[in-house]
Parts: structure tokens; C-alpha cells; sequence
């Protein structure tokens, strides 16, 4: 934790960047990456299930997106928020119907859709974000089956009839729609990937990251440093609503429909499973839990009936056992099996950790980091 | 008239239910400050028990305690796997929340791997109805009534005047100090795990009478249920009880004057109206909010 009253005025730029080194990125591990995925869809077209893998990469980062945006409300600040599949859906249906039944450009619609999600998200926070715990839960999933209830039973336009927006019409990628739908599709989803995990990253190195980390660690303490809550918290939800309608609005587009079975629990539990499972209120977590939860998907495809049931414990199992996810533990474990001079990067996030246990050696993450502008 | 008529006895029989579903939750979360997002999954099962015990021929006399027993031993399997070893540890808010979903996902598949997707229904106990001043009253309606009636006064008295009933609120007011003055607090919280598993297992049985049974048919029931509890007030039993009939007597209007569909958006208009004008519910002490 850095000065927590940084939050209010002072820039970034002005804490010494050698004093927080993790700060900055691991520039060889992102570069690595960008080259490893820039090629990967080009190597898996020369195959025959290379298809059906770039689909799943596209996948893959859309929903890798809305759960590191949900994350960052549920498990970074702390609000149990339940909105965010109908923030998806706001996203998704806003594109989907001015596109589809008023004639727009989807360009046009996609580029709105996150201004409209955003505004919307922020009707749903005034309210939500003045209560607590199990209440927010309560309304934000009042507000999920409210607008499930709208677009199954309002105008035609939106419900489409009860079975959703059928026929949306694709990006149109002009000149390079040339080989095939999936290859564009996969460099603007890379690409969104990228843009939103940066912004989610930088967030929370900032001032506003210090500051969330500051309420979640010692509410009263933060309080008396003189940290807003109610507009950091409402800056998250906004922020988060933000990727998260522009995940929706590509996944319409890219799909070519959306329906009211995004509306499902289970679809709000798959995300859900995503984040805990990966690590709730780490970077990393959200990211590992969808690759996780994508390929255990598929690699269950033949027990179909079972793999609800190997779900749900699953989320029990890890909740019960690590409670901090799958992501630190692994961390711990490379770091104990290299068992060299510990990064200072991975050392500042373990702090960071929501649910980090103090006896599992995450302690001594947060204490390092504490000592750090002390 | 009539259509009042109608929209109270409706009501009355909804409340009755929802108050046994209501009350597990409220009082799971006044002594082990614990949101079941289970109760649903837990309602499911009771129900799915006594529709086996009813296809091997058995009447359903014998069906509702088998319910509530099968519950009620998922609940203490809840306790044990899931709620002791989790007690006390960081992060309890939040990693409790997580873990009783995954219990409900875990349950609603085993059902739907045990019994499949087609829709079951559980026979009346006695069936028939009759007509008082133009309104149809089943006997199977007035049954649950009674049973919900009787099971609600049973669980007051138990709560107010059995030496259990007294840990349990001990519990709930203060955990430390009950403990420091004898209160077996694990074995009471496995106690209201089994009360309030027990309840959402009857609730189960009673409701797949007149509604249908599916794996599934345990979500809106238990969504009610938190309405009801958190309008009530979580963790008081008396506003519960209040909130039950009050809920389920504005269903029952909304469903008789505006139609079916509008009932469940007008529930959930009504909570957030609630949540924002009065947060801490009908009868609920106002949450210590220093900050």
C-alpha cells in the first residue's frame, strides 16, 4: 500500500517507479505472448480442428474479459454484485437490435454499446452500492431477473419473439474479411483482450487500485485517510461495465445472435466458477479460471450429464480448500519449486490477494509491500 | 369481492410456504451469518424424497417426514463438508456464499442425473375442493396450510422456550459470549442446519403438490424466500413470519388483477423500492454502519 491519500490528487507519474517496481509490466513475458498469439491463428488454420480451436481462442478471451471485469467488483472491492451477465446483455442487445432492426452500421452500435452498459451499470450502483454484503446481492439479481423478464416479454423488436436476436449482421472487416470470418474476428478479439487486461492491470497498480485495496484491507483506517467509497466503488462498477458491454456487443456480432438463455444461472455460475476457481481478487485469477473452465468444458464433452456435477463441486471444493483460488497456490508452488530469489512483482500481488490466508505465506507478501513507502 | 376473495386465500397459502422456506434461511444467517444459496437445491431434494417414497406405492403421510428427514441429513452433510471446516476462517463472507452455490449446482445435477429433466408432480393428500363464496379452495391447499401453520407455531415455541431453541438465539445474538457461557456452539449450528434444511425440505413437498417438480423448480421459491427474508429483516423470525404473507399476499394480488407474468417483476420492483427506502427490513435491527 502505497500513500492511500495519493487516491485524491497526485498523479501516477509522481511515485518513483523504482520504489514500486511492480509498476511496470514484465515486458519479455507480454511481448512473448503478443508474437506467441499474434502467429497461433495462422499455425492452427493449417490443421483440420485448427477451426474449431480459433473459435474457442475467441471465446476464450471475450468471457477471460467479463470475468476479469466482474472480478473487479466481486472480488477486488468487495460488492457482491450479480449484474454483470445483464450488463453483458444490456451490451449485447443494444448492438444487436440497432443493428439488426434499425439499419446501423454495427461499428456504430458496437462502438456505443459500452457508453450505453456503462450508464446503465451506473443506474444499477447508485442504489446497489449504498447497501452491503447479501443485500447488494439480493437487488443486483432483482435487476438481472427484471431485465430477463423484459427482453423475453417486451416489445418484438427486443425479445425477438421470445427466442432473442437471430440474424444479427457480422462486423464487416472490409478488405480483410478475405480469407474467412474467424481470422479477423480472432485479431479484433486479441485485441480487445489485450486492451482491456492492460486497463484492468493498470487499474490496479493505480492510485484508485491502491485506494480499493486500502478500503478492502482496513475499511476505517482508508475511511480516515479520507477515501471516498461510494465513488471509488461506483468508479469500478462503471468501469467494469464498461468491457463488459463491449464483450457482450462482440460476442453478438461475432456469434451473429444473442438469446435469453444468457440469462441462465448457469451462465452466471460458469463465469462465477471462472473466477473463484482461478483466484478471487487477483490479477491473474480471472484469466486462469476462464482458460481453465473453457478447457474443462471441452474436455468433458463426453461426460456431458456429469460435467454440471463435477461444477458444482468443484466451486465447493475450492472454496472449501482454497479459498484464494487456484492462482496463488499454483504461484506459491512454481516459486517453492524454483525456490530462487523471489520476484518483486509476484511478492507486491500475493498482497493483493482478497482472500489471501495468512497462514499459507501470504503474509509475508503484505507485509513487504506495506514496508515499501513506510 | 370475489377477486379479493381469491387474491387472500391465494396469498395466504403462498405465505405459508414461503414462510418455511424463508424461515431456514433467516435462521441459518442469525446464528451462523451464513446466505444458503442452497436452500433452493435443498427444497428440491426434500421434494424429489417423498415423490420416490409416493412411486413405491406409500401414501403421502408417509412421504412429507421422509422429506424432511432427507433434507434435513443433506443439511447436516452441509455442516459437516462445508460450513465446520470453513467457520472462522478470512474471507468466511464471501467463500461461504461461493461454497453453498457450488453445493446447489453439485445437488441439482445429482437430481438431474438420478431422476431426469421430465417434470414430476406429487399427488394431493387429499383431493378435491370446494367453493366458498365463489372462490375454489382445494382440501390440498388447505392441508398445506395447516402444515405450514403448525410447523411455524411449533418452530416459535421451540425457539422461545426449548433449551436448544434458547443456544440457537443465544447464537444468534452473540456468537463469543454465548460460547464463553456453555452454549456447544458447533453442535448448534448443526442443529440449525438441520431445522432449516428440515423446513425447506416440507416446503419442498408441500409446494410440488400444486405446482411441478423439476431439478430446476427450486430457484424461484428460494429467490421469494430471500425476498422475504430480507424484507422481514434478515435474521428475525417474527418478521419473517410478517413478511411471508405480506409477499405472498402482493403475488397473489398482482397475479389475480394483472396476470401471471407481472408477478415476479412487481416482487422484485417492490424489494428494490424496499431495499432503498428501508434497508434493514420490516422487523430487522438497522446494520452497525460506523462509516
Amino acid at each position: 500500500m502505497t500513500t492511500p491519500d495519493s487516491t485524491t490528487s497526485t498523479p501516477v507519474d509522481s511515485i518513483d517507479s523504482a520504489a514500486a517496481p511492480w509498476r511496470s509490466p514484465k515486458w519479455t513475458a507480454v511481448s512473448s505472448f503478443g508474437v506467441f498469439a499474434l502467429i497461433l491463428p495462422l499455425v492452427l488454420l493449417r490443421f483440420g480442428a485448427g477451426t474449431f480451436m480459433v473459435h474457442l481462442l475467441i471465446t476464450f478471451f471475450l468471457w477471460s474479459v467479463v470475468a476479469q471485469s466482474w472480478n473487479l467488483v466481486l472480488g477486488v472491492s468487495g460488492i457482491y454484485s450479480f449484474a454483470q451477465i445483464a450488463l453483458f446483455a444490456v451490451g449485447g442487445w443494444f448492438t444487436g437490435v440497432l443493428s439488426m432492426s434499425y439499419g446501423w452500421n454495427p461499428w456504430l452500435s458496437l462502438a456505443l454499446a459500452p457508453i450505453v452498459t456503462t450508464v446503465a451499470a451506473l443506474i444499477i450502483g447508485l442504489p446497489s452500492l449504498r447497501l452491503r454484503g447479501v443485500y447488494v446481492v439480493l437487488l443486483t439479481l432483482a435487476f438481472h431477473e427484471l431485465l430477463r423478464n423484459y427482453v423475453t416479454n417486451g416489445p418484438r423488436v427486443i425479445s425477438g419473439g421470445g427466442y432473442g436476436l437471430i440474424g444479427v449482421p457480422r462486423l464487416d472487416f472490409g478488405p480483410f474479411s478475405g480469407f474467412s470470418h474467424l481470422v479477423p474476428s480472432y485479431y479484433l478479439a486479441l485485441g480487445f483482450f489485450v486492451v482491456a487486461t492492460f486497463s484492468i492491470w493498470w487499474v490496479f497498480q493505480s492510485p484508485i487500485g491502491v485506494a480499493f485495496a486500502a478500503l478492502r484491507d482496513s475499511e476505517g483506517y482508508a475511511v480516515g485517510r479520507g477515501i471516498d467509497q461510494f465513488r471509488i466503488k461506483l468508479f469500478l462498477f462503471g468501469f467494469s461495465a464498461f468491457f463488459t458491454g463491449l464483450a457482450g456487443g462482440l460476442m453478438t456480432h461475432y456469434l451473429g445472435s444473442i438469446s435469453q438463455s444468457i440469462f441462465a444461472f448457469s451462465v452466471l455460475i460458469n463465469v462465477l466458477a471462472m473466477i473463484v476457481i482461478g483466484g478471487w481478487g487477483s490479477f491473474g485469477g480471472p484469466i486462469l479460471g476462464t482458460a481453465l473452465l473453457l478447457g474443462l468444458q471441452e474436455g468433458l464433452r463426453d461426460l456431458s450429464d456429469f460435467r454440471t456435477l463435477v461444477l458444482g463441486l468443484a466451486l465447493a471444493s475450492v472454496a472449501v480448500l482454497a479459498p484464494s483460488g487456484l492462482w496463488p497456490k499454483m504461484r506459491d508452488g512454481f516459486r517453492n519449486f524454483l525456490d530462487e530469489s523471489p520476484d518483486v512483482e509476484d511478492e507486491s500481488e500475493e498482497g493483493r490477494d482478497l482472500l489471501a490466508d495468512p497462514g499459507d505465506g501470504s503474509e509475508h507478501g503484505r507485509g513487504a509491500q506495506s514496508a515499501a513507502p513506510g | 369481492m370475489s377477486e379479493l376473495l381469491q387474491a387472500s386465500w391465494g396469498g395466504v397459502l403462498a405465505g405459508s410456504v414461503y414462510g418455511l422456506m424463508a424461515i431456514g434461511l433467516t435462521l441459518i444467517w442469525g446464528a451462523v451469518r451464513l446466505l444458503n444459496l442452497a436452500h433452493g437445491a435443498l427444497y428440491v431434494a426434500g421434494a424429489y424424497a417423498a415423490w420416490t417414497v409416493i412411486n413405491i406405492g406409500l401414501p403421502l403421510a408417509v412421504g412429507i417426514p421422509v422429506a424432511v428427514l432427507a433434507a434435513g441429513i443433506l443439511g447436516y452433510g452441509m455442516h459437516v463438508t462445508v460450513i465446520r471446516p470453513m467457520l472462522g476462517r478470512p474471507g468466511w463472507d464471501s467463500a461461504s456464499i461461493i461454497a453453498t452455490v457450488g453445493v446447489a449446482i453439485a445437488l441439482q445435477a445429482a437430481t438431474l442425473l438420478v431422476f431426469g429433466p421430465r417434470v414430476k408432480q406429487i399427488p394431493a393428500v387429499i383431493p378435491g375442493s370446494t367453493v366458498v363464496s365463489s372462490v375454489r379452495i382445494s382440501y390440498q391447499g388447505l392441508v398445506i396450510v395447516l402444515v405450514a401453520v403448525v410447523s411455524l407455531v411449533a418452530l416459535f415455541l421451540y425457539l422461545r422456550s426449548s433449551r436448544q431453541g434458547m443456544a440457537i438465539r443465544a447464537i444468534s445474538q452473540h456468537m463469543d459470549a454465548a460460547a464463553l457461557m456453555g452454549v456447544p456452539v458447533h453442535r448448534t449450528y448443526a442443529l440449525v442446519m438441520i431445522i432449516s434444511a428440515g423446513l425447506a425440505g416440507l416446503a419442498g413437498v408441500l409446494l410440488s403438490s400444486v405446482l411441478f417438480l423439476s431439478p430446476t423448480s427450486g430457484f424461484t421459491p428460494m429467490i421469494i424466500a430471500l425476498l422475504v427474508t430480507i424484507f422481514g429483516g434478515l435474521g428475525s423470525v417474527k418478521g419473517t413470519i410478517v413478511a411471508a404473507y405480506l409477499i405472498g399476499i402482493l403475488e397473489s394480488s398482482v397475479q389475480v388483477y394483472l396476470g401471471g407474468a407481472w408477478a415476479l417483476p412487481v416482487l422484485f420492483l417492490f424489494i428494490i423500492f424496499m431495499l432503498i427506502v428501508r434497508p434493514s427490513g420490516l422487523f430487522g435491527v438497522p446494520e452497525a454502519q460506523r462509516l
